[in-house]
C-alpha cells in the first residue's frame, strides 16, 4: 500500500515538473513553432523568471536581496513583466538577425544573464543561491499540498493551451505563420513583420520567465546550477521537437513525453549494480540526443505534427473550407 | 506511440516484479553522478559504499537485513536534486538518506521532498551556511562543515592565544563576510572585544585610510577576512609599513605562499595565524578508514571519500539504534549515535557497536572526518588547523584541538 502511495507521490512530482515544462515548450513554440524565431536562450529568460519571483516573495535574509514578501500573483506577473522588458531590449537589437545568427545572439544574451545573476552576490547570493523560497499551498498536509500546487501548473498550461490556439487560428497566427514560411511575401501583404516576430519573441520569453517563476517555488531554492543550458534549453528544444513544432497539443506531449524519460529512465538505472548505475547516468544524456536524432531524421514532424490554421468558414457564406 | 506504450508497460512490469525482497533495508545514496563535480562523486562514492559493505560484512542491520544503498543522480542542480530525491523516497521507499552532493541540491532536495516527507538525510559535501537556518524538523544534517564554523574555531584559537581586543576587518563578498560576521559574534560570545569591525572593497592601491580607523580603541591584534590576491597581501603591508598592526589572525583566504613571498618570512614569523578546514591524518578512526579505503585503490585523502563514510556509517547505526526500518525512529537515532555518552565506535568497527546497541548501550562513533558530533542544527564543527610560518620559511600547519 505504501508502494503504491509512494508511485502516486511520484507521479505528481513527474507531472509537476512536466507541466513546468509544458509552459517552457508552449514558450518555444510562440517563437519556433509559430514565429520561426531560433532562440536557444531560453535558460536567460527562466533565470530571470526564477531570480525575480523568488527575490520579491522570500522572507528577509542577510545573504541576498529580499524581505519584499509579495503575494505569488505578484511575484508572478513581476516575473513575466520584467522578462518582457529584457526581451523587448533584446529583440530590439537581435531580431533583424536571421535564424542561424538569432541563435548565437541569444545563447550569448542567456549566458550574460546567467553570469550576472551568478555574480551579483548582493541581490542573488551568487552560486549559494536564493533558500528558503515560500511554495504555493505548502502548509496544506501531504499529500494536498503536492496535488494543488500540481493543480496550479496544469491550470496555468491549460489556460496558455487555450490561448494559444485561439491566437493560433487568430489572423494575428496567421500572419505568424506566413513570416514564417516567406518572410518577404508577408512583407509584401503590408504586414510590419518586425513588429510581430517582437511580439512572439516577447510572448515566449514571458511565458519562459513564467516557468522559472513556478520552477523556483516548485524546489523552494534556485541557484545558478538550476538554470543550467542542458535542462532549461537544449531538453525544451528536444521536447518541442519530438512534441511536434508548431502544434501546442504536440508541444504539451513532448514536455511530459521527454521529462518522463529523462527522469523514470533513472528508477530503471538505479536498480543495476553500482559501477553500472553510475554509468547509466550518462546514458541518460546520451538517450536524450539520440531520441533527438530518431525523430529528427524518421519523424522531423514530432508526434503531433502540424494543423494550419484556415479561416473559418461559417463567416463567409458559400466559402468552403480547404481540405 | 504503440513502441512507447509497450515500453512503459514494459517498465511498469520490472518496477513491479523488482521492488524489495525481505531483507534489504534500503538507504538512498544521492550524489551529483553527472554535472560539474562529477569526478569528485566516484570517491565519495566508494566511500559510502565501504561504510555499507562493512555493515554487511558484519552481521548486517537489525535482524540481519542488506544495507542496501541506491544511488540516485542529483548532478548538482536542485531541479534534479529534488527529482532525485522524490524518486529514492517515493518510488525506492528508502528509510533515510545520505546525500545529496553539493549545497545546490541538497537545498532543494530537503526542502521540496525529505523534510515534507520526514526522511532524514545526511550529506557528505554540502558546506553552504544557508542550509543550516532551514526550519527542517531536526531531519537535515550534515558531516561536512559549515563554512561559517571556521569562523567560530579561529575565534576560540585568537582567545587561547592570549588575545582579548582584536579589530575585525573583511572584503565584502558572501564568503569573507559570511566568516566575519560568524567571528566577530563567536569572539564576542567568548568574551573577547571587538573594537571595530569594517568592511573593505577589494582591490584597493592602498587601506592606510581604513586601517588608521581600524586601529583606534586599542586593539591587540587584526582579524583579516578576506582574499590575499584582492586586498590581503595590501592590507597586511600597510599596516606593518605604518605600524598600524603588527599581529593578525585570517582564514583560509589568506593561506597561500604568496603572502610570505611579498611580506617576507622575518617580518611575519609568529605574527600571523590562518585558519584552515583540515583532517587529522594521525587520528586513529582516519587512520583505520584509510586502510580499508587504499585497500580497494581509492584516495583516502580525496576530497570527502572521508565524509561519505561517516556518513553512511552513521545513518547504518541510527537504523540499528532505532530498532526498526521506521523512518520517524531512525530520524530520533541519529544525533545520539554520533555522540556521547557512550563507547566510542571507529570506523568498521559495526559487531561492536551492534553488539553494543543490542545490550541496549550507547554509542558514541568517531570518524574518519573528527568526531562527528551533530550540533542542535543538524552541524558538525569540523576539524580545523591553525598555519604559521615555520623556521624555513613555509606554511606550517597545526591541528585545532
Amino acid at each position: 500500500m505504501e508502494q503504491f502511495y509512494g508511485y502516486f507521490l511520484y507521479l505528481i512530482s513527474l507531472a509537476t515538473m512536466g507541466g513546468i515544462y509544458a509552459i517552457l515548450t508552449l514558450g518555444l513554440n510562440i517563437q519556433w513553432g509559430f514565429t520561426g524565431l531560433f532562440n536557444v536562450g531560453i535558460a536567460g529568460f527562466f533565470a530571470i523568471g526564477a531570480y525575480v519571483s523568488a527575490i520579491l516573495t522570500t522572507a528577509p535574509s542577510i545573504r541576498h536581496l529580499g524581505g519584499y514578501q509579495m503575494p505569488y500573483a505578484v511575484s508572478f506577473i513581476a516575473a513575466m513583466l520584467v522578462s518582457a522588458c529584457i526581451a523587448w531590449a533584446v529583440g530590439k537589437v537581435c531580431l533583424r538577425l536571421r535564424t542561424d545568427y538569432l541563435a548565437i545572439a541569444t545563447i550569448g544574451i542567456a549566458e550574460i544573464f546567467r553570469l550576472i545573476l551568478k555574480n551579483e552576490t548582493w541581490a542573488t547570493n551568487g552560486p549559494r543561491g536564493v533558500s528558503m523560497i515560500p511554495k504555493p499551498f505548502e502548509t496544506l498536509p501531504e499529500p494536498w499540498n503536492q496535488l494543488c500546487f500540481l493543480a496550479l501548473v496544469i491550470l496555468t498550461v491549460f489556460v496558455i493551451y487555450l490561448a494559444l490556439e485561439v491566437a493560433h487560428k487568430s489572423p494575428w497566427g496567421r500572419v505568424m505563420t506566413a513570416i514564417r514560411e516567406n518572410e518577404i511575401a508577408a512583407k509584401a501583404a503590408g504586414k510590419n513583420v518586425e513588429r510581430f516576430r517582437m511580439q512572439g519573441f516577447i510572448f515566449g520569453c514571458m511565458l519562459m520567465a513564467l516557468a522559472g517563476a513556478y520552477t523556483a517555488h516548485y524546489l523552494k531554492f534556485i541557484d545558478p546550477n538550476a538554470t543550467e543550458p542542458l535542462t532549461t534549453t537544449f531538453l525544451v528544444w528536444v521536447m518541442l521537437i519530438v512534441g511536434g513544432s508548431a502544434n501546442n497539443r504536440g508541444a504539451v506531449l513532448g514536455a511530459f513525453a521527454m521529462w518522463t524519460v529523462w527522469s523514470a529512465s533513472e528508477i530503471l538505472a538505479s536498480r543495476l549494480p553500482d559501477e553500472l548505475a553510475i554509468r547509466t547516468a550518462y546514458i541518460r544524456i546520451f538517450l536524450i540526443g539520440f531520441v533527438l536524432q530518431i525523430f529528427l531524421q524518421k519523424y522531423p514532424k514530432g508526434f503531433l505534427s502540424e494543423t494550419r490554421p484556415h479561416p473559418r468558414a461559417a463567416r463567409t457564406p458559400g466559402y468552403s473550407e480547404p481540405e | 506511440m504503440k513502441y512507447l506504450a509497450k515500453f512503459s508497460l514494459a517498465a511498469a512490469f520490472s518496477l513491479a516484479s523488482m521492488t524489495a525482497s525481505a531483507a534489504d533495508i534500503k538507504v538512498g545514496s544521492v550524489a551529483g553522478v553527472t554535472g560539474p563535480i562529477a569526478e569528485l562523486v566516484a570517491p565519495i562514492l566508494a566511500g559510502r559504499n565501504l561504510a555499507a559493505e562493512h555493515v554487511n560484512a558484519q552481521g548486517g542491520l537489525l535482524q540481519g537485513d542488506t544495507m542496501k544503498m541506491v544511488v540516485a543522480d542529483s548532478a548538482c542542480d536542485p531541479k534534479a536534486g529534488v527529482d532525485a530525491g522524490g524518486k529514492v523516497v517515493n518510488i525506492e521507499q528508502v528509510v533515510a538518506i545520505v546525500g545529496a552532493s553539493c549545497s545546490g541540491a541538497t537545498n532543494g532536495m530537503v526542502q521540496s521532498v525529505t523534510i515534507p516527507a520526514g526522511v532524514v538525510s545526511v550529506s557528505d559535501s554540502a558546506t553552504a551556511p544557508s542550509i543550516t537556518d532551514l526550519k527542517d524538523n531536526d531531519l537535515v544534517y550534515r558531516v561536512a562543515p559549515s563554512d561559517s564554523y571556521q569562523g567560530r574555531a579561529l575565534a576560540s584559537h585568537v582567545l587561547a592565544s592570549g588575545i582579548k581586543k582584536v579589530a575585525v576587518t573583511y572584503a565584502t563578498d558572501d564568503y569573507n563576510a559570511g566568516l566575519a560576521e560568524v567571528f566577530a559574534r563567536e569572539f564576542k560570545n567568548m568574551g573577547g572585544t571587538v573594537t571595530a569591525n569594517q568592511a573593505h572593497e577589494p582591490k584597493k592601491a592602498s587601506y592606510r585610510g581604513e586601517l588608521a580607523t581600524l586601529a583606534k580603541g586599542g586593539p591587540e591584534a587584526l582579524a583579516l577576512f578576506a582574499y590575499y590576491g584582492s586586498s590581503g597581501i595590501t592590507i597586511i603591508r600597510n599596516s606593518i609599513e605604518n605600524g598600524l598592526f603588527g599581529k593578525f589572525y585570517a582564514a583560509d583566504g589568506m593561506f597561500d605562499k604568496s603572502v610570505i613571498e611579498q611580506i617576507g618570512a622575518d617580518v611575519l614569523r609568529g605574527n600571523i595565524d590562518i585558519s584552515q578546514s583540515s583532517s587529522d591524518y594521525d587520528d586513529v578512526s582516519y587512520k583505520l578508514f584509510a586502510a580499508a579505503i587504499s585497500a580497494k585503490g581509492v584516495n583516502p585523502k580525496a576530497p570527502y571519500a572521508a565524509h561519505g563514510y561517516d556518513a553512511t556509517f552513521l545513518m547504518a547505526l541510527a537504523i540499528e539504534k532505532a530498532g526498526s526500518a521506521d523512518r520517524g525512529k531512525i530520524a530520533a537515532a541519529l544525533r545520539s549515535v554520533s555522540k556521547g555518552p557512550g563507547e566510542v565506535i571507529r570506523p568498521g568497527e559495526w559487531a561492536k557497536a551492534k553488539k553494543l546497541i543490542s545490550e541496549g548501550k550507547d554509542v558514541n562513533y568517531e570518524g574518519a572526518t573528527g568526531i562527528v558530533d551533530f550540533d542542535e542544527n543538524g552541524d558538525v564543527s569540523g576539524i580545523y588547523g591553525i598555519n604559521t610560518i615555520g623556521a624555513d620559511g613555509n606554511w606550517q600547519t597545526k591541528l585545532l584541538k
